[in-house]
C-alpha cells in the first residue's frame, strides 16, 4: 500500500488510492463504535447502541462516521465541532487533551443526555483532526429519573449542561470536572463507567489514526479528506438531479407539548431545481413549553436521514452531503429553538420531520416514498429502589412501532423506524436487571394502516414491578393524530399507555405522563403507534389478505371493513 | 492398512484426503459435486480411492465428513415445516426480534420473514423467573393443549424456547416429554439443549433453526450411514462441526445447527496441523477461493470460538471457530461506486460464467483477470487444470475501468488488487488489531485456491514478516478432517458475582461440568489418555452487558480458580479487548464452560522428500509487481521442489490447486513437512 501512496503524494488521489484510504478510515470508526458498544455500562449504549463515533478533518468537517452511527448524531457533531473551534485555538489543544460536552445552545449538542467527547489529533506537530463520538447516558441528572420524560418546560430542569471544557488535559483527567459531571446524575458509578468506554474509544480511534499518518503524509491526508467530502457532495447532488423541479409543501401535527399546547403545525416546503435543494419550514408552529423542541443541528440531521433514505441510502455520511442542501428554520420555533428550550424528547419531533418530509417529496418521488411511520420514539422510564440489592435503578426504552407501507410491499412490523434504530433490551436482561415482570411483548392486531400495501404494526409490552413501588415516566406522540397512509392508504392505529390494577380500571395515561406510582398489583400497558399503508386497499392482493387473517394479525371485522374481505369457512 | 479418510464437500468439488495409518501414505482425490444430493459424489470418490489404491473399503477405520446440508438447506430454504411453543405472551418475539431494521437508511431492506408464520407460533401458559423460580406453573391443561395444538398445526419439527427456560429447564423438558409421546414421528429441539444461554431472542432464533434443519439432516444421515456402512463396515463416522472437531452422526441428527457453520473450520484445522508440521503455533489463516476470503487468528495452536453469528440473516448463538469472512475472492468483481471510486466485490462471478478470462462469457473485469493481465496467474491456468486462461478477454474487461480512471490496464489491474487486498487487511485488522492482538507476531498461512497468489501483498500491508504455505493448500480443508478430534462443549448459563460469597457456587458449577464431560467421554468411549478439557468462564464487570471468555488453568479447581487469579485473568482480557480496566470495579460470570476433546490418533505429515540439486525454475514469464514496469520473474513448479530447495524472489510457485507468488527479494525454503516457508522482504 505504501507503494500506491507514495506514487501520488503530489497530486489529488486517485479513486483506488482513496478507495484504500477510506477503508483504513471506516476501520477506525467502526473499531471505536465496537469498544464503546462492548465497554459501556448505559443500557442506552451497550444493548441498544445509542451512539456513534466519527472522524472530523482539522477544521472540524465530518469526514468518515461509523457505519451503524445515528443520522441524529451527525449534526450533533458537526454542531459540537463548530462550537469547540469557535472556543477553543487549534494551537492552544495539545495531545492528549479531551473535550466534553452536551449543551444544545452553547455546545451543539442536540440533547442533555447525549454525551459528546472530542479528542484532538496530531502528527509532527500538525493537528490533523479530531476522533469524536456521542454516547447517550442513561441519566443526565435534572428533575426526572432518566432526563427523558415529559414535563419539564426548562433546559434547566433537564439535567446537567456540560458546556465545552476538557475533560483530560494532556493525557491527565480533570477531576475537578469529572467531580461535577458524575456528582449530578443518579447513577455515578455507571456514569463513571460510560465515561471511561468514551474516553478509552478515542484513545484508541487517536491511535489509529497516529498509525495512518505513519503511512501516509499528513498532507496527502488532509487533500484525501477534501477529496472524499467533494465526491460526497457530487454524488447526493447527483442524486437530487433526479428529483423533478419544483415546490412540494406539507403539514402535519404534534400531538400535544405535554404542557397544554395541543395540535402544533411542523411545515415545509421543499424547493428543487437541478443539482440544488432547500427546505424551509416556514409556517411551523412557535417553540413550545414542552420539552420536545429542537436545536436547529437536530433539524438538520432529519433533513439529511430523509435525502439519503429516499436518493442514495449507502452515501457516505461525511461534510459533503452537509454543505449540499440548504436549509432555513425560523429562530424560535420548534425546529429552531432558542434558549431556555426543554428538548429532551426532541426524538419524537425529529420523527415527525421525516414524516413530513417524505410526505412532500412523495408527490416528486412516488416510489421511494412511504407511508406515515409511528412518527415517534415512545419512551418508558422505570425509577425505583431494588429491593433485591437495596440500590436505586433507573430503566430506560425506547419502543418502535409501524414503519410505514411502500410501493411494492407492505410495511414492518414493530420496528424502530427512521431516526433510530435502537436495540431492545432482552427480556431475560430487564428481569435479572431491574426488578420488573415483563408479562407480553407482542404487535397488536388491527395497529397497521390498510392500503395496498398496508402499514406496519405497532407493538405492546406489558410491565409489573415485582416486590416494591416503582415510578414509571413516559413520552408518546402519534398518540392522538394516526399516522396518515398515502396514495389511498388508509391511517395506522395511534398509540396509548395504560394502567391495569385494582386501583385503575383499564386507565388511560397522558401521553406524556410523569411520576405515575405502580405498585406490584399495577400493569402498565405500552402500545406504540401503528403506521400508514400505501394504495387503494381495494388494490389489495386477495392472498395477502388470506394471509393478514390466517396470522392473526388483523380480525376478521377489520378486514371486512376495509377491505370487504371475507374470511374462508370451516369447511374451507 | 488403516485408512483415514476426511472428505470434503464443496461447492464444486468434493476433495479427500486420505492417510494410511501404518504405512504413513498419504492421497489426495477430487471429484466433481453433486449438489443434489452430495453423498452420491463421496460415494463415488469413496469408490474411486479404492480403485485407485487398489485396497478394499473393509480397510478404512474412520470417515470424518464436513458437510454442506445444513448450510445449503439455509440458503434454499428447503428445512422442515417447523412449529414454535413459546411463554404465553411471546407469540411475536421471533418476528420482531430486536425491533430494528437491517440497514438504517433503507426503506427497502428487510430482515428475512421467520422461519415459522405466526399462525403456527404456539404459547404455553407457564412463567419461569430470573432466578428459575417458577412464577405460574405449567399446568395438566396447558400441556394438553400444547399437545393438541402441535398436532392440529401439521408441523413436521417443533421449536421450544421458554423465557429463562436456560435457567430452569423443567417446563420445556415437560412439554417436550409430554408431545413426543403423543406425536412420536415429531422433530423437537428445546432451547435448553440447542443452547442454554442467556438472551431469549438469540437463544430462539437458535433453536428454530435447528428445528428447521432437523429433518433434512436426518434423511441425509441416515442414508448416507446406511450406504457407508454397508461399503465400509469397519469406520467410525464423524461429522464436522462449526467449533472444529467431530461429532457423532446422532448428535448431528440432534443438534444440526452445529454444522452450518463447519466450511471453514476444517480450513482453520487443517491449517493448524500444517503450522504444526512447521513448528509454528501463532497464525494468520487466509483462506480465499472464487468468492470469499475468510481469516482467522491461531495462537498457540488454538483458534478462538465465538458465539455470535448470522446464517442467511438470522442470529444464532453456537459455538464456531472465529472466522471473519469478506467478499473477497477471485471472481470477485471491480465496479465504481455512484461517488467514483472503485469497488471490488461482494459481488463475484462465481464458477459461472465465471471471470472473464475463463471465456464462459463473463465480461466484468475481476480479481483473476488482473492476476491474468499482471502475469501472476499463468496463462495455462492452474496446472493440470486443463483450462487455458484467456488474456484478451481480460484485458478487454478492465478496458473500461482503464479508460475511466485514465489509466493503463496494468495499473488498473494493479490498483484492483490493491483494493481487494485492502479488504482483506481489514478483515483481518478485525481479528487481530481490534481484539488487541498485533499481526506482526503472526505467521500468515493462506490457503484456498486464491489465497498464496494474494498473501505476500497482505502480509506487506500489516507487515507480517514470514508466511507458510502448505503442501496442498487447495484442498487443505480435507486434510483437517483428518486430524479432527471428538469435540462436545457443555455450557451453564448463571449470572454470578466473582465475590468470595459465591465461590462456592462457581465450584460446585464447573464441577457439575466436570461431570457431564466425564459422562460424555465415557458414554463416546474415549479413553483416559486421550481426554482433554478446557474450562473457561465468560465474564464482565456487573452492570456491562458484553462478555469475555476467559481462559481457566487446568479443571479450575484450587489454585487456578482462586478470586485473585479470576479477577486478574479477566482483566488482562479487558485491557487487551478494550485497552483498559478498573480493578476496584465489580465483576460477574455469566457462562462457565467446558470443552471436551476426544484426542483422536492422527497420523504425522510424511516427510517431504529431499530436494535433489538446486531449485530450478521451469521457466520464465514478466509479472507486474506494480503498475508501472514487468519484472521477467523465474516459474518454479511446486511438484518438482523438495525439502531443502531455497531460492530468492520474485517467483510463481505452480502447482495443481493454487499458484503462489512472491515479491523481489522475499526468500523461500522448503521445510521437512514439504511447507513453503517464506521470509518476505518489505522494504
Amino acid at each position: 500500500m505504501t507503494e500506491v501512496v507514495s506514487e501520488h503524494v503530489m497530486d489529488a488521489p486517485d479513486p483506488i488510492t482513496l478507495e484504500i484510504l477510506r477503508n483504513s478510515l471506516r476501520s477506525i470508526t467502526d473499531e471505536t463504535y465496537i469498544a464503546l458498544t462492548k465497554a459501556a455500562y448505559s443500557t442506552n449504549i451497550k444493548e441498544r447502541r445509542d451512539h456513534s463515533t466519527a472522524l472530523t478533518d482539522a477544521q472540524g468537517r465530518l469526514v468518515v462516521q461509523a457505519e451503524n452511527s445515528l443520522p441524529i448524531h451527525l449534526a450533533s457533531m458537526l454542531g459540537m465541532m463548530e462550537e469547540l473551534l469557535d472556543k477553543y485555538r487549534t494551537e492552544d489543544m495539545v495531545e492528549g487533551d479531551i473535550f466534553v460536552a452536551n449543551d444544545p445552545y452553547v455546545a451543539g449538542g442536540t440533547h442533555l443526555p447525549d454525551v459528546n467527547l472530542a479528542m484532538p489529533c496530531f502528527a509532527g506537530g500538525r493537528l490533523l483532526g479530531f476522533v469524536c463520538n456521542i454516547a447517550h447516558h442513561a441519566d443526565i441528572g435534572g428533575m426526572t429519573p432518566g432526563s427523558m420524560a415529559g414535563g419539564m418546560s426548562e433546559i434547566y430542569q433537564e439535567g446537567l449542561r456540560i458546556p465545552l471544557v476538557r475533560l483530560f488535559a494532556g493525557g491527565e483527567l480533570v477531576q475537578d470536572v469529572f467531580d461535577i459531571l458524575l456528582l449530578n446524575v443518579r447513577v455515578p458509578h455507571e456514569r463513571r463507567g460510560d465515561y471511561f468506554a468514551q474516553v478509552a474509544a478515542c484513545r484508541l480511534g487517536a491511535r489509529r489514526l497516529g498509525e495512518l499518518s505513519e503511512r501516509y503524509e499528513p498532507a496527502m491526508l488532509a487533500r484525501s479528506f477534501d477529496a472524499i467530502m467533494d465526491r460526497t457532495e457530487a454524488r447526493i447532488r447527483d442524486g437530487i438531479a433526479t428529483i423533478p423541479d419544483g415546490s412540494y409543501s406539507f403539514t402535519d401535527l404534534l400531538d400535544n407539548d405535554g404542557m397544554g399546547t395541543v395540535d402544533i403545525p411542523i411545515s415545509v416546503r421543499v424547493d428543487v431545481s437541478g443539482r440544488d435543494i432547500s427546505f424551509d419550514f416556514a409556517g411551523t408552529g412557535g417553540q413550545m413549553k414542552g420539552n420536545f423542541n429542537l436545536t436547529f443541528n437536530a433539524t438538520q440531521s432529519a433533513v439529511y436521514y430523509v435525502l439519503k433514505a429516499m436518493l442514495d441510502p449507502d452515501l457516505p455520511n461525511n461534510h459533503g452531503l452537509i454543505r449540499a442542501v440548504g436549509i432555513t428554520a425560523p429562530l424560535g420555533t420548534l425546529v429552531n429553538a432558542e434558549h431556555p428550550a426543554a428538548v429532551a424528547g426532541r426524538a419524537n419531533t425529529s420523527q415527525r420531520i421525516v414524516d413530513v418530509l417524505i410526505g412532500a417529496l412523495a408527490q416528486a418521488l412516488p416510489e421511494q416514498a412511504v407511508g406515515a411511520a409511528n412518527g415517534a420514539n415512545v419512551t418508558a422510564v422505570f425509577y425505583g429502589h431494588d429491593p433485591r440489592h437495596d440500590r436505586p435503578y433507573v430503566y430506560l426504552e425506547t419502543l418502535g412501532g409501524g414503519f410505514g407501507g411502500r410501493f411494492t410491499k407492505d410495511g414492518k412490523d414493530g420496528v424502530q423506524v427512521h431516526i433510530t434504530n435502537t436495540s431492545n433490551l432482552p427480556v431475560e436482561a430487564i428481569e435479572a436487571e431491574y426488578p420488573l415482570l415483563v408479562e407480553s411483548y407482542g404487535l397488536i392486531e388491527d395497529s397497521g394502516g390498510a392500503g395496498k400495501y398496508r402499514g406496519g404494526m405497532g407493538i405492546r409490552r406489558v410491565v409489573r414491578p415485582v416486590g416494591h413501588e416503582t415510578v414509571f415516566s413516559g413520552m408518546g406522540e402519534r398518540f392522538v393524530h394516526h399516522p396518515w397512509g398515502i396514495f389511498g392508504g388508509q391511517p395506522g392505529a395511534t398509540g396509548r399507555f395504560s394502567v391495569q390494577g385494582p386501583n385503575h380500571n383499564d386507565e388511560t395515561l397522558p401521553d406524556k405522563p410523569n411520576h405515575v406510582p405502580l405498585s406490584p398489583d399495577d400493569a402498565l400497558i405500552i402500545e406504540t403507534p401503528g403506521a400508514g399503508g400505501y394504495g387503494e386497499p381495494s388494490e389489495r392482493d386477495p392472498e395477502a389478505l388470506a394471509a393478514d387473517y390466517r396470522s392473526g394479525k388483523f380480525s376478521a371485522e377489520y378486514l371486512a371493513k376495509h377491505y370487504g374481505f371475507n374470511p374462508p369457512t370451516e369447511q374451507d | 492398512m488403516s485408512w483415514i479418510i476426511g472428505v470434503d464437500v464443496g461447492g464444486t468439488f468434493t476433495d479427500f484426503h486420505v492417510y494410511d495409518d501404518e504405512s504413513g501414505d498419504l492421497r489426495i482425490h477430487k471429484t466433481p459435486s453433486t449438489p443434489d444430493n452430495p453423498a452420491t459424489a463421496v460415494l463415488r470418490g469413496l469408490n474411486e480411492l479404492a480403485q485407485d489404491m487398489g485396497g478394499d473399503l473393509t480397510a478404512v477405520s474412520r470417515l470424518s465428513h464436513g458437510t454442506t446440508i445444513a448450510t445449503n438447506a439455509m440458503i434454499q430454504r428447503r428445512g422442515g415445516k417447523v412449529a414454535l411453543l413459546v411463554t404465553e405472551g411471546f407469540r411475536d418475539l421471533l418476528e420482531i426480534g430486536r425491533q430494528i431494521r437491517p440497514h438504517m437508511f433503507s426503506f427497502q431492506q428487510d430482515h428475512p420473514a421467520p422461519l415459522v408464520p405466526r399462525e403456527r407460533r404456539l404459547e404455553a401458559a407457564e412463567r419461569v423467573l430470573y432466578d428459575g423460580t417458577v412464577h405460574r406453573a405449567l399446568g395438566a391443561e396447558a400441556i394438553e393443549r400444547a399437545v393438541d395444538e402441535v398436532r392440529d398445526s401439521g408441523a413436521e419439527c417443533l421449536a421450544i424456547c421458554l423465557i429463562f427456560g436456560f435457567i430452569n429447564p423443567d417446563h420445556e423438558q415437560q412439554l417436550r416429554d409430554a408431545i413426543q409421546t403423543a406425536l412420536p414421528d415429531l422433530q423437537i429441539s428445546i432451547s435448553s439443549e440447542v443452547q442454554p444461554e442467556f438472551r431469549e431472542y438469540e437463544r430462539l432464533s437458535t433453536t428454530v433453526l435447528n428445528a428447521y434443519l432437523q429433518p433434512i439432516m436426518a434423511s441425509y444421515l441416515s442414508e448416507f450411514e446406511d450406504r457407508v456402512g454397508q461399503m465400509m463396515p469397519n469406520a467410525t463416522l464423524g461429522i464436522n462441526q462449526s467449533a472444529g472437531g467431530l461429532m457423532t452422526p446422532a448428535r448431528a441428527r440432534q443438534l444440526p445447527i452445529r454444522t452450518a457453520l463447519s466450511g471453514p473450520a476444517a480450513g482453520v484445522v487443517g491449517a493448524i496441523d500444517a503450522a504444526r508440521s512447521a513448528g509454528l503455533a501463532n497464525i494468520i489463516t487466509l483462506d480465499m477461493g472464487g468468492t470469499s476470503a475468510d481469516v482467522c487468528l491461531i495462537r498457540d495452536r488454538e483458534a478462538d470460538v465465538a458465539y455470535d453469528r448470522w446464517i442467511e440473516g438470522y442470529p444464532v448463538r453456537i459455538a464456531s471457530v472465529d472466522v471473519n469472512a469478506v467478499g473477497a475472492g477471485g471472481g470477485s468483481i471491480a465496479w465504481f461506486e455512484r461517488d467514483g471510486l472503485m469497488k471490488v466485490g461482494p459481488q463475484s462471478a462465481g464458477a459461472h460464467p465465471g471471470p472473464a478470462c475463463y471465456g464462459q462469457g463473463g465480461t466484468e473485469p475481476t480479481v483473476s483477470d488482473a492476476n491474468l493481465v499482471l502475469g501472476r496467474l499463468s496463462p495455462q491456468g492452474l496446472l493440470g487444470g486443463g483450462m487455458a486462461l484467456d488474456e484478451a478477454a481480460a484485458r478487454q474487461a478492465l478496458e473500461g475501468a482503464a479508460a475511466r480512471l485514465g489509466m493503463t490496464i496494468e495499473r488498473t489491474a494493479h490498483g484492483l488488487l490493491g483494493i481487494v487486498v485492502a479488504n482483506m487487511v481489514r478483515a483481518i485488522r478485525t481479528i487481530s488489531v481490534e481484539r488487541g492482538h498485533d499481526p506482526r507476531d503472526f505467521v500468515l498461512l493462506p490457503f484456498g485456491g486464491a489465497g498464496p497468489l494474494h498473501a505476500a501483498d497482505v502480509a506487506s500491508a500489516l507487515g507480517i514478516s514470514r508466511m507458510l504455505v502448505p503442501p496442498a493448500p487447495g484442498i487443505l480443508c480435507a486434510r483437517g478432517l483428518v486430524v479432527s478430534d471428538l469435540r462436545e462443549g457443555f455450557v451453564i448459563s448463571r449470572l454470578t458475582p466473582l465475590t468470595a460469597a459465591s465461590k462456592t457456587d462457581i465450584a460446585a458449577n464447573l464441577a457439575e461440568l466436570a461431570d457431564r464431560a466425564a459422562a460424555w467421554f465415557d458414554q463416546a468411549g474415549v479413553a483416559a489418555a486421550a481426554r482433554e478439557t478446557q474450562y473457561s468462564l465468560d465474564m464482565r464487570y456487573i452492570g456491562q452487558n458484553y462478555e469475555l471468555q476467559v481462559e481457566l488453568d487446568g479443571n479450575g479447581d484450587g489454585e487456578g480458580s482462586s478470586l485473585e487469579v479470576l479477577h486478574q485473568a479477566f482483566f488482562a482480557v479487558h485491557e487487551r479487548n478494550y485497552g483498559y480496566h478498573n480493578p476496584d470495579d465489580p465483576v460477574e460470570v455469566v457462562n462457565l464452560r467446558v470443552t471436551a476433546i476426544g484426542r483422536l490418533p492422527s497420523p504425522d505429515s510424511a516427510p517431504a522428500a529431499p530436494g535433489t540439486g538446486a531449485a530450478t525454475p521451469q521457466g520464465q514469464r514478466p509479472v507486474w509487481f506494480d503498475g508501472e514496469t514487468a519484472l521477467d520473474t523465474p516459474v518454479y513448479d511446486r511438484a518438482a521442489l523438495g525439502a531443502g530447495h531455497e531460492f530468492t524472489g520474485p517467483a510463481v510457485i505452480e502447482q495443481l490447486d493454487a499458484t503462489t507468488l512472491l515479491g523481489p527479494g522475499d526468500r523461500c525454503r522448503v521445510d521437512e513437512a514439504g511447507n513453503l516457508v517464506v521470509e518476505f522482504n518489505h522494504d
